[in-house]
């Protein structure tokens, strides 16, 4: 490497284009799959003299309303200042701007999908009724605390322990250690062991970043299980619940999804396209909430008045649909941290995709609202409010794993299907199996996310591999409709691991819970409102309630427009 | 016959797990798969849920 030397202030244009591009072409070595080290860089020791730099002089004197002197040669940190910069400086600097720019788009996106936790407590609270406002919205707002602590101390070490090495954030070397057992001449990745407390080596920049990000979406997973469960849910049983789930369930499917272990090994394995893919979720976070919601609200069974004797339900309406839709913009918002934040940077490794991820994740909601609405509408005969805003979560949840693998058309189908599917599971819960579901979670977060996990298999468009491999399989992630039936196997054994064995870890505990605690309130606080038996103060203390809000009067979750044909 | 319908929905993800070892054939897998998730979903829809069912709170 030669030295740029300073010669004349008409050369200024031609050394700033040079060193430009010298920079550039570090960055492009420094974003490859391998990464080299300072000494690996031919002369990088070589002294990088005579650009021309501001005077801070000039800068005090006028400013710099154009941006053009701030962010300069002056701002790279020189390591031996009586060598001045060197090669090895620029190339450092860069590195670290690329790790930095990931670092802040993670975090960012991170700080997007904790915002959800609001859009999921006015969802859910604009769902029930008004007697029982206080205590789902304290389950929404405690799950977030309970389901983090319980992260802290076990769940991330379960879920990412061995998850090493994630180049985007800087390697995340100490999460070093999967616990894998062999059977069947076939290794089988278990469980994490690094990072419990988040001490020792794992006190570390790169994890602080994932354990927040991945934190959140195990907070996402936690608080789908407060809808289904809402009005006449142990608040000390959702306390327990809660902190299992955080703990356990949610990690130990992240792990084996995301953390390295054997769904994500399906393909290095058995020959099944890249593993199972799940690109943010729809799976590991919506699937596993949903499917939980199932199961404890299976055990608790339907509020009263829910059912008549003979069995035909009746409507119990939300108390504030302005809640509702609220609380699924938000969580539309919420949703381009969720998708284009799974990516875990925006430099390197086919992070660029985040526009792509970005419009797919908007298309699927779009369209999913969308046929929800035209569904209700054509079968009712009423636009419906709340099967509007379900049909867009549903499209959202579904696009959530194959967002980073699919083109927009795709998307657009997936978030379609998504508002039907939603609308169909909302009738079938409540019709055909009787479990009550106020605010529809099982079937926009399990059904979809169901869905959600089998459209990749299908629809993705081998165009993706997010730096070359992915799950440890060469190649671009292909789905049954572009050539590759394999990863449909995958995404199906995917499917089979979270209604077999996830369903029956929340179903066997929490029955567990109901023995030794006990899952339902009583039917005398049930009808009074959750609100001061369990809590001690009503949400909204000046309102009037009416009696009918205190007796056996209809049911919920269940479109309003859809009552009148009960 | 919780215990029965737990069973049951275990069952299912271990045949579609076991297929991966049966065949090597995408498409015997995908149908052992198909199998598989239809066993667990019959455990909990219709087994588990059915127990539930007949000891509803509108019934009583």
């Amino acid at each position: 490497m030669e030295t740029i030397t300073h010669r004349e202030d008409g050369m200024r244009f031609q050394q700033k284009t040079t060193l430009l591009l010298f920079a550039l072409g570090v960055m492009g070595v420094l974003g490859a799959a391998t990464p080299l080290r300072a000494e690996q860089i031919q002369g990088a020791d070589a002294v990088v003299a005579g650009v021309p730099s501001p005077k801070s002089d000039d800068i005090a004197a006028k400013g710099d309303p154009g941006a053009e002197q701030t962010g300069t040669i002056n701002d790279v940190t020189v390591a031996d200042s009586k060598k001045g910069l060197t090669l090895a400086d620029v190339a450092n600097q860069a590195g670290q701007n690329k790790i930095a720019i990931n670092f802040v788009w993670t975090l960012v996106t991170g700080f997007l999908v904790m915002f959800m936790q609001a859009g999921f407590a006015l969802v859910e609270t604009g769902l029930i009724r008004a007697k029982n406002a206080n205590h789902t919205m304290m389950m929404n707002f405690m799950v977030y605390g309970l389901g983090l602590f319980a992260y802290w101390v076990c769940g991330f070490a379960i879920q990412m322990g061995g998850a090493a090495p994630i180049a985007n954030l800087g390697g995340t070397f100490p999460l070093n250690h999967e616990h894998v057992v062999n059977l069947f001449g076939k290794p089988w990745g278990l469980f994490g062991t690094k990072g419990f407390f988040l001490h020792g080596a794992t006190y570390d920049v790169g994890v602080m970043v994932l354990f927040l990000f991945q934190m959140v979406f195990m907070d996402t997973a936690a608080t789908i299980v407060t809808g289904g469960c809402a009005e006449r849910w142990k608040y000390s049983a959702f306390c327990v619940s809660s902190i299992f789930i955080g703990a356990l369930t949610y990690p130990l499917f992240g792990n084996w999804a995301w953390g390295g272990g054997w769904l994500s090994q399906l393909g290095a394995n058995f020959g099944l396209g890249h593993g199972y893919c799940d690109f943010a979720g729809s799976g590991v976070v919506h699937a596993v909430g949903g499917l939980t919601a199932m199961a404890v609200a299976m055990q608790l069974g339907p509020r009263i008045g829910k059912y008549n004797r003979d069995g035909s339900p009746n409507v119990i309406p939300g108390h504030d649909l302005a809640f509702v839709l609220t609380g699924c913009f938000i969580l539309a918002f919420g949703w381009f941290g969720f998708n284009p934040g799974s990516t875990l940077g925006a430099s390197g490794n086919g992070c660029l995709r985040i526009g792509s991820i970005a419009v797919n994740t908007m298309l699927a909601g779009c369209t999913g609202s969308l046929s929800a609405l035209l569904y209700m509408w054509m079968r009712y005969g009423k636009p419906d409010a709340s099967m509007a805003g379900n049909g867009l979560l549903a499209g959202l949840v579904a696009i959530t794993a194959p967002s980073g693998f699919v083109n927009t058309l795709s998307a657009c189908i997936i978030g379609w299907v998504a508002g039907i599917l939603v609308c169909l599971g909302v009738e079938f819960f409540d019709r055909v199996a009787k479990v009550d579901d106020p605010v529809g979670a099982i079937s926009v977060h399990g059904v979809n996310g169901l869905w959600g996990v089998l459209s990749v298999g299908l629809f993705a468009d081998g165009r993706s591999n997010y730096g070359g491999s992915w799950n440890g399989v060469n190649g671009n992630v292909t789905g049954l409709f572009y050539g590759d039936a394999g990863q449909l196997v995958a995404q199906l054994i995917g499917i089979a691991t979270l209604v077999g064995v996830i369903f029956t870890l929340s179903f066997v505990f929490n029955w567990l819970v109901d023995v030794v605690v006990g899952q339902r309130v009583s039917a005398k606080v049930e009808l009074a409102g959750l609100d001061i038996p369990e809590m001690g103060a009503l949400c909204y203390p000046d309102f009037q309630l009416k009696a009918s809000d205190y007796g056996a009067a209809s049911s919920g979750g269940v479109p309003v427009a859809a009552s009148a044909k009960y | 016959m919780k215990l029965v319908g737990v069973l049951c929905v275990l069952a299912g993800w271990v045949v579609a797990v076991a297929g991966l070892f049966l065949s090597s054939a995408h498409a015997v897998r995908l149908l052992i798969a198909c199998a598989g998730i239809g066993i667990s979903l019959y455990g909990s829809l219709g087994i588990l849920n059915g127990y539930f069912l007949e000891r509803a709170i509108w019934k009583r």
